[in-house]
């Protein structure tokens, strides 16, 4: 090996290259690697998606959810504004919540020993505190205030709700950028949100394997047989793939019927020739954004994904469960004023998407072939990303994997493996 | 779902036992296939909706598939041979005994259904435990499903679902 080493940090040195077009594949599955990427990544300076403000409207609201492996609550508290708290109990470390969302009230209580915190998470109820008769109870000088729930620093950003560990964080619009946050506001434009539904799925890889599938758009035109019989995506179309400065965010985005002439389909295998769509519905999408642009994928650093999708509109977030499996969750949403045209077009095309969706069925199951593919390879062996060159710039067309060796400069920097820019 | 108010219990074994045979056809034609038989047990116009309990108890009607003509089924069969990328499995439907009423407008069946998934290796894994909510009716003397809801339970569904269930 040579070039960016951490001298006398061996588990570092696992990059054989400054750059990265080689992805060694023990980060997919070395347990040293995951513990370090929840503590620097997940539970570091990173905002993490919790979710979507209008799915607690009321105070005392709360919707479950997981940055890395640690469990959080969205909370609307009684002012209207936000918290997001660690659901472990204080006391003992019990989950204080257990449904996916309901209804905290006026105050979280821990249901096995009954310690109760505002919704913000302070301390503010210990039953038998002074003991029975003088016996027993907790020691007077017991600071309650020492004592309340992790609390996270929270921001929302037009109805979508970020929260991180590290309290020093920059600012959300700093850590997404100018451009970043340019393409998250042409979605999330201001409007009322509504949520359409979910889905969960449990596929098991990496999750980064996930967070590089939604960055690859030379996958899109070749494994995707759906789209491709259908014109949904040909990776002649009119594109761009745009990186942040940070490296570690990016936008993919084509815009359907603009390419011309019959599609150089690269040598891809397609699909049975007689193969007519019966609905057309689901191939054709209203316009609903002050541009062409059919397809959007954003990926904001560490893990969560925001699609349109002709006019499904959905947030895919990626919880890591061990270094073998995540978990993919899917918060379908459309708007407040969507009309009924719209929310049936919402209901329709969400065929495509999903657990059993036209296009992102054969994700999961090629991210699956991945893992497989390579669990108990020999150290040193790597992913080979090369396609459309070395660097990690934005480019004007699909066949390139310049996102994803973008994500890992900005993973590199992160996880203290070499300086990924040397 | 509420019972409408003329809906009664079905207690003739002659009809019950040709709605059981509808429905062990129609697994049937998904477990051992093929799969191009799969829309015939529907009619034209029909809703087939695969719901998650989660979302359905939540009045949202997002469903990991929602078809609305026996055209949209033969879609979904048709890219499922032709136009879809996923490792060989095998998929085995258990059926319990069915509740079944008429409501005057056809047949309302319910019965529970697990639905187990095995991998090239073997390996045999629940892939949703879930129940049939069918709205069944007569068209030229054979039972068709006119409405097939699949509530599944099961929401953390283990990596996808390839074929209707």
């Amino acid at each position: 090996m040579d070039g960016a080493q951490t001298p006398g940090n061996s588990e570092t040195d696992i990059w054989s290259e400054a750059g990265t077009t080689r992805v060694p594949f023990q980060v997919y599955q070395d347990a040293d690697i995951y513990a370090q990427e929840l503590e620097r990544i997940f539970y570091g300076s990173s905002w993490n998606y919790v979710g979507l403000e209008c799915e607690i409207p009321e105070a005392g609201d709360y919707r479950r959810n997981f940055i890395g492996e640690r469990e959080v609550l969205m909370i609307r508290k009684e002012d209207g504004g936000l918290s997001v708290v660690e659901n472990r109990c204080a006391h003992r470390g019990a989950q204080l919540c257990q449904a996916l969302s309901g209804v905290a009230g006026a105050a979280i209580m821990c249901p096995y020993h009954q310690w109760t915190y505002t919704l913000e998470g302070e301390l503010t109820g210990i039953p038998f505190k002074r003991g029975i008769n003088g016996k027993g109870g907790l020691n007077p000088d017991f600071d309650m205030n020492a004592h309340g729930l992790v609390q996270l620093r929270v921001e929302s950003l037009n109805g979508v709700v970020f929260a991180s560990f590290d309290h020093e964080v920059v600012p959300l619009k700093e850590y997404l950028g100018p451009d970043m946050t340019k393409y998250f506001t042409r979605i999330f434009d201001g409007r009322g949100l509504r949520v359409v539904g979910y889905e969960r799925q449990v596929i098991d890889c990496n999750w980064k394997l996930q967070m590089e599938n939604l960055k690859d758009p030379y996958h899109a035109g070749i494994l995707h047989l759906f789209l491709i019989s259908f014109g949904l995506f040909r990776l002649d179309q009119e594109s761009k793939c745009l990186v942040d400065d940070s490296k570690g965010h990016s936008v993919l985005m084509t815009a359907k019927g603009t390419e011309e002439g019959k599609e150089d389909t690269g040598g891809v295998r397609i699909a049975a020739p007689d193969f007519s769509l019966t609905d057309h519905d689901l191939i054709q999408p209203r316009l609903e954004f002050p541009d062409n642009v059919t397809l959007s994928i954003q990926t904001l650093f560490p893990s969560i994904i925001i699609q349109a999708q002709c006019n499904t509109l959905a947030t895919r977030q990626v919880i890591p469960k061990g270094p073998g499996s995540h978990e993919l969750v899917w918060t379908f949403f459309g708007f407040e004023d969507d009309d009924d045209e719209m929310k049936d077009l919402r209901l329709r095309q969400a065929n495509l998407m999903g657990s059993a969706g036209y296009v992102t069925l054969d994700d999961a199951e090629a991210l699956e072939f991945s893992q497989v593919g390579l669990s108990g390879s020999p150290t040193g062996d790597a992913a080979i990303l090369e396609i459309g060159g070395t660097d990690c710039e934005s480019n004007d067309h699909l066949v390139t994997e310049s996102l994803i060796r973008g994500f890992y400069m900005r993973y590199r920097d992160i996880m203290g493996h070499g300086k990924a820019g040397d | 779902m509420d019972q409408t108010e003329t809906s009664q219990p079905v207690t003739d074994d002659a009809v019950l036992r040709r709605i059981e045979r509808l429905q062990l056809n129609y697994i049937a034609s998904i477990d051992e296939g093929p799969l191009d038989n799969w829309p015939q047990f529907f009619t034209d116009k029909c809703l087939y909706t695969v719901v998650s309990r989660d979302n359905f108890d939540r009045g949202m009607e997002l469903g990991v598939m929602r078809f609305e003509s026996v055209g949209m089924l033969v879609d979904r069969a048709t890219a499922t041979q032709h136009a879809a990328v996923f490792a060989p499995r095998i998929i085995r439907h258990v059926l319990g005994p069915a509740l079944v009423d008429d409501t005057g407008d056809g047949y309302r069946s319910r019965c529970n259904v697990v639905i187990y998934q095995t991998s090239p290796d073997g390996d045999t894994v629940l892939l949703m435990a879930a129940t049939y909510d069918d709205l069944i009716v007569e068209q030229d003397g054979v039972l068709k499903f006119k409405e097939k809801r699949v509530i599944y339970d099961t929401h953390r569904i283990p990596d996808s679902i390839v074929y209707p269930l």
